[in-house]
């Protein structure tokens, strides 16, 4: 319970501080939208095609902004050593992994709220109803994504280059959840139901579940004076 | 007087991996027959088996030095999982070129997106970022930590890894009807088995040859490195 | 390509990579081998000297 309580005022913390700044949110909202126009100018997707690419394209775009949320993730205690602070006080490292991990996740669940309605939108999708089964998707798999990602943004906190080093160390780890979500959604998508996906939300998240442990075990090695 | 007798051991590890190497290339080029299906082609197996499971071994030393390091902190622990990471990309990336020339002949392609075949890439990929990360951090201890951190995460990762890239072709396609690596045990030649038999005994005696040699470099480095320092002090 | 062609292609490519791959360790090795070598005997003499 400790935990869960400290967890919870260093989140509040975190998003504070985003409130009063708003630097994450606003440019990985941007990045997410332009990347939607992107994709609708490299691709120009026929009407009937769009659905089935849909599941594909809004990961991606989920990809990148999460990972430019993730570079940015321990920037405020870098600056002007609070990282050390943080650290002398007596908090427990696992809930400094928990909250680091919420912050990311309530952080890229609100550009995602945005951006997939407005890909429906711009790409004339009429599947409406279908929208909160893959929310629900989605929501597992930006779990899986924010926990793996604070691990590797906090291994590559201390690296040269580290902006260009965190994509290279957290994609291939990231595989099963970006084979899992897209499948899904396409099956959500095609059927209209969940069906023959279930194996899928069971590996992603049983994903959550093992990564979501071995942070809370784990992250008080990784994150030392 | 130790270090004589460590040398010596070496030399016959890398004598007795010369030897099996030698017999088991005989074996698998010249005893064993060709496959009935495949024909000669299918002596890549005898490359192919052993590499990949020697990189196999590699990553789980790679876990096992790393959760020790975690766990106890003692630099011989990281030295075994950065040795152990450097040569299992050498093999991993040894297998990836074997299958590429072996699918050539047997599926036409010289890639093919074979759940096999994409796991060994994906595990290329996380340990060639190991390594990457290790070399971009300045601090010793600290980029021997965030190793360990990616040695026993890459290591947890692989099954749901395997997993999904199994069902993601096998949901998709039907599964390749000669797979390489699925040779017909059933009417397999005893020959055969024992040329799989001796070139993997080849690869592992050879593997340990290395990584002992690779171990003992990073050890003297070490040791390099806190003379410097105990002089500079 | 032949049969042969393929399976000494993919045998060349794998033994000549492992053996680039022996010879470059083996030369980092002496290297750094020699250079301890060379810090233990400026060590034992400079304390030598120190006497």
């Amino acid at each position: 319970m400790a935990l869960l309580r400290e967890s919870y005022l260093l989140l509040w913390k975190d998003l504070l501080l985003e409130l009063r700044q708003r630097d994450s949110l606003l440019t990985m909202f941007f990045f997410g939208t332009l990347l939607l126009f992107v994709f609708h100018f490299s691709f120009d997707p026929a009407p009937e095609k769009v659905a089935e690419m849909a599941p594909a394209l809004l990961w991606l775009a989920f990809l990148f902004t999460g990972t430019l949320g993730l570079a940015q993730l321990f920037q405020p205690e870098r600056e002007n050593h609070c990282l050390d602070a943080l650290l002398l006080s007596p908090v427990d490292r696992g809930a400094l992994f928990l909250a680091k991990s919420c912050f990311n996740l309530v952080l890229m669940i609100v550009v995602e709220i945005v951006v997939i309605p407005l890909f429906w939108i711009l790409f004339n999708l009429r599947s409406w109803n279908l929208l909160p089964q893959l929310f629900l998707v989605t929501l597992l798999g930006t779990i899986g994504f924010c926990v793996l990602g604070t691990i590797a943004s906090a291994i590559t906190l201390r690296a040269r280059a580290r902006e260009l080093l965190l994509p290279l160390v957290l994609f291939p780890l990231m595989i099963p959840v970006i084979l899992a979500t897209i499948r899904c959604m396409e099956n959500v998508l095609r059927t209209g139901e969940f069906g023959d996906a279930i194996p899928w939300l069971r590996l992603l998240l049983s994903f959550d579940v093992i990564f979501l442990t071995v942070g809370v075990l784990i992250f008080d090695r990784v994150i030392e004076n | 007087m130790a270090q004589v007798a460590i040398k010596k051991r070496k030399g016959i590890l890398g004598a007795l991996a010369f030897v099996a190497v030698v017999i088991g290339l005989f074996w698998s080029l010249v005893i064993a027959p060709p496959d009935a299906y495949q024909g000669d082609v299918q002596r890549i197996m005898y490359l192919h088996l052993p590499s990949i499971l020697t990189a196999y071994l590699s990553y789980f030393l790679v876990f096992i030095g790393s959760g020790m390091y975690l766990w106890k902190r003692e630099k011989r622990d990281d030295l075994l999982a950065h040795s152990a990471a450097e040569i299992g990309v050498l093999f991993t990336a040894l297998t990836i070129i074997e299958g590429s020339i072996w699918g050539r002949p047997t599926w036409g392609v010289w890639w093919t997106w074979d759940a096999r075949l994409t796991l060994t890439a994906i595990l290329l990929l996380i340990y060639v970022g190991y390594l990457m990360l290790r070399s971009l951090i300045e601090d010793e201890n600290r980029a021997a930590s965030a190793a360990a951190v990616l040695g026993i995460i890459g290591f947890l990762d692989i099954p749901l890894i395997h997993m999904s890239v199994y069902w993601w072709r096998t949901l998709h396609q039907p599964p390749s009807i000669l797979r390489p690596d699925k040779a017909p045990w059933e009417n397999v030649h005893p020959a055969m088995l024992t040329a799989l038999a001796i070139s993997f005994v080849g690869f592992l005696l050879l593997y340990f040859y290395l990584l002992s040699m690779r171990y003992r470099l990073g050890e003297m480095r070490e040791e390099i490195r806190a003379r410097r320092l105990d002089r500079g002090a | 390509m032949s049969a042969w062609g393929f399976v000494s292609l993919a045998y060349g490519i794998v033994w000549g990579s492992i053996l680039v791959y022996l010879i470059l360790l083996k030369r980092r090795y002496a290297s750094t081998a020699a250079d301890l070598d060379a810090l233990r005997s400026t060590e034992a003499t400079s304390s030598d000297a120190k006497k």
